[in-house]
């Protein structure tokens, strides 16, 4: 397995991190973390590549043809799932607060500071 | 028999909150509290049944779909029952009763969406502990974590959103961690079942994939249950939320985060000689620091519901050097103090809420004096606060002399962490009742008009309803539970090697000291900051200076932006490593 796609997902995973952390509008931010989440796509769908393999449906194809990995296949579907969800809800929450409150910056929008005494 | 049964412990609850979703604007008013109470109850009593077997007959695994594991490779994905693990679930199940007994009619509208929301947190928490499959255990994280955010942001106003939004974000990298560490796990071992994973790993020697594979697990798990620097959501989370979720939240959601760890790191990562270096040196300092520093944040907040956030952190840092320990006095340490922590925090959470029904407010200074004509919830609050001090009564004591027994080897620094994370958290309550109840302490002035936000919760519902939960899970948290450490000494037996049938080793027995050393510190310190102005004056200035130093170091840290919040996160993550080098 070539070493490319572990950097890929390395670097996106980053990047998104840098984005979340800077960020100054919360649909920036929901967009940045979706890219963080896209770097876990590619390393389990790097994981389970194989060269030379066909996909793992074996309809047209001997039992035993060599084929890629279909369990990190599952995982990443799962995962796009979760992901679908979440993106959603953090939209949906975003679009609450812009509507509450006129801003999506997080600077503006600190949750409650307990003060001390 | 039994065994067939085992996946109704979360399709249960899950087909119950689906039918609930579809019916509920033709049921009368109270018809999903009587289902939710009663689901949470049966699921609680199912998984006691299931533990009491699983300590007599050994720990019952079920494949789902017959996927049983073949010519030694394990493809099915199933749930191990061990005592320990469906132990918690049957308290899970408990909370959530209580729980829901607390919210009977909190919530006017018709659609039940707050009874379909916990059912669902409640089925992920359960399967949570009882999945035997890492992807599995990704899984229920995530619709643990997504029920949760729903919950937090529940009430849809300006404060609850915004630490909603902090909670989704960091929790979200969380899951992306531990989605990340399963990927490098399972390209070593090519399985993801527990066991099996148990063994690539013991085989594998020094290997840099799992070494990175358990940081990333280990991260992952300790966002999600607060630890040092990956804490700052839970208060924003915890002191937003509405008071019968941050029960679950607080006694509950964060502990089984932490027997997560642990249950990974005993029986994927147990034979990793890495994984144990990052656990008996690093993972127990964080546990010392989080006690601390969650300490001194509880004692300086005078946003109660927020206090008793900072307190769960504390807490967490103690069950986390238990963890930590890796050994059978810790586990069972552990186990006592998941479900004693778990079952005062609750009651003081109701607490929270009936200050927030009856009195519209949880600012300590705000309230001064006003708890008088709700004096029950005063003595309540009272001995939940003597209890998180470490009074010698029931499994949270329990539990903390186990601590500290297994931390004896770590050194003194351990046990004065522990000591002083523990007095801290029961001064602040002590003192707030105090303050609250009994009128003490100088008048506030100015003071009173808090910057905090005012919020009230639905004001009509009967006092005796929202105390009798309160008070019942402070009846269990008192309840000697010496008898049961055999118990739990085997329960923790078998959750550090499933297989063996040999007998536990017994607990080492544990001295009164530490507990009074504890509980004595708490009240001294509850006093001194209620009579602060009867004290000399040179002294006051004195140490007030000092406090003032820390504390506006603590706050500036704890700033409330979420980006803060992920760097942290990247920092901790790269301390991790940092450890690894000196390996």
């Amino acid at each position: 397995m070539s070493v490319l796609p572990w950097l890929v997902a390395a670097w996106l995973f980053g990047v998104g991190v840098y984005g979340v952390a800077t960020s100054r509008n919360f649909i920036h931010l929901i967009g940045c973390l979706s890219v963080c989440q896209s770097s876990t796509y590619v390393l389990l769908l790097s994981l389970g590549y194989r060269w030379k393999a066909v996909a793992p449906i074996f309809y047209d194809h001997p039992p035993g043809t060599l084929a890629v990995d279909p369990v990190v296949q599952a995982l990443v579907l799962t995962d796009i799932v979760v992901g679908a969800t979440i993106t959603a809800l953090l939209l949906a929450m975003a679009l609450r607060v812009d509507a509450k409150h006129g801003t999506l910056d997080p600077q503006e929008l600190r949750p409650l500071q307990g003060e001390g005494h | 028999m039994l065994t067939q049964l085992i996946p109704l412990v979360v399709v249960g609850p899950m087909a119950i909150a689906a039918a609930l979703l579809a019916l509920a604007h033709v049921l009368p008013r109270y018809v999903p509290d009587v289902i939710a109470i009663a689901t949470a109850l049966g699921l609680s009593a199912f998984c006691g049944l299931l533990g009491a077997y699983a300590l007599n007959h050994g720990p019952l695994t079920y494949w789902f779909g017959g996927w049983t594991p073949g010519r030694g490779v394990v493809l099915g994905i199933g749930f191990g029952v061990d005592p320990a693990s469906a132990a918690l679930a049957a308290f899970v199940g408990l909370l959530f009763a209580a729980a829901f007994v607390f919210a009977w009619g909190y919530f006017d509208e018709v659609h039940a969406h707050f009874h379909v929301l916990m059912l669902l947190f409640l089925a992920a928490m359960v399967g949570f502990c009882l999945t035997r499959d890492l992807f599995n255990l990704f899984v229920w994280f995530e619709v643990m974590s997504v029920s949760a955010f729903a919950l937090t942001a529940y009430q849809l106003e300006t404060p609850s959103l915004s630490g909603a939004l902090n909670f989704t974000v960091t929790n979200s990298v969380a899951a992306f961690m531990m989605l990340g560490g399963v990927g490098l796990i399972y390209a070593r071992a090519g399985v993801l079942d527990f066991e099996a994973l148990g063994k690539v790993v013991a085989g594998a020697g020094h290997d840099p994939v799992i070494a990175g594979a358990f940081c990333l697990l280990a991260g992952a798990l300790m966002i999600k249950g607060a630890i040092l620097p990956f804490h700052f959501w839970l208060s924003d989370a915890h002191a937003v939320a509405p008071s019968p979720v941050s029960v679950i939240f607080s006694g509950a959601m964060v502990s089984v985060g932490l027997f997560a760890l642990l249950k990974l790191a005993l029986q994927v990562f147990g034979a990793s000689a890495d994984s144990r270096f990052l656990m008996h040196g690093l993972f127990i300092g964080l546990g010392c620091a989080t006690s601390v520093v969650g300490g001194l944040m509880a004692w300086g907040q005078r946003h109660l519901k927020r206090m008793l956030a900072f307190s769960t952190i504390a807490h967490l840092g103690i069950m986390l050097i238990a963890v930590a320990t890796l050994s059978a006095t810790g586990v069972a340490g552990f186990l006592f103090y998941a479900v004693g922590h778990g079952l005062v925090k609750g009651a003081l959470f109701m607490i929270m809420g009936i200050l927030l029904a009856t009195k519209a407010s949880v600012d300590e200074l705000d309230l001064k004096g006003l708890g008088k004509d709700i004096w029950p919830a005063g003595i309540a609050m009272g001995l939940g606060g003597l209890l998180l001090g470490g009074g010698p009564l029931g499994a949270l004591d329990t539990g903390t002399r186990l601590v500290h027994a297994a931390a004896i080897a770590i050194g003194p620094l351990a046990t004065a962490a522990i000591v002083l994370g523990s007095a801290l958290t029961g001064a602040a309550v002590l003192r707030a009742t105090g303050r609250i109840f009994l009128n003490l302490g100088p008048d506030p002035g100015d003071e009173a008009e808090a910057p905090s936000q005012k919020d009230q919760e639905k004001a009509d519902r009967p006092l005796w309803l929202m105390l009798a939960p309160c008070l019942l899970l402070l009846l269990l948290a008192i309840v000697p539970v010496d008898g049961a450490k055999l118990i739990v000494a085997r329960m923790a037996g078998v959750l550090a090697s499933p297989r063996s049938a040999d007998g536990a080793p017994p607990l080492p027995g544990t001295s009164l000291v530490l507990p009074c050393l504890s509980i004595g510190l708490a009240i001294i310190i509850a006093l001194l900051d209620l009579f602060r102005e009867r004290l000399p004056r040179p002294l006051v200035s004195a140490t007030a200076g000092g406090t003032q130093i820390i504390f506006r170091g603590l706050k500036v840290l704890h700033s409330g932006l979420v980006g803060d919040y992920v760097v942290w996160i990247v920092i901790g993550l790269a301390t991790f490593s940092i450890a690894f080098a000196f390996h």
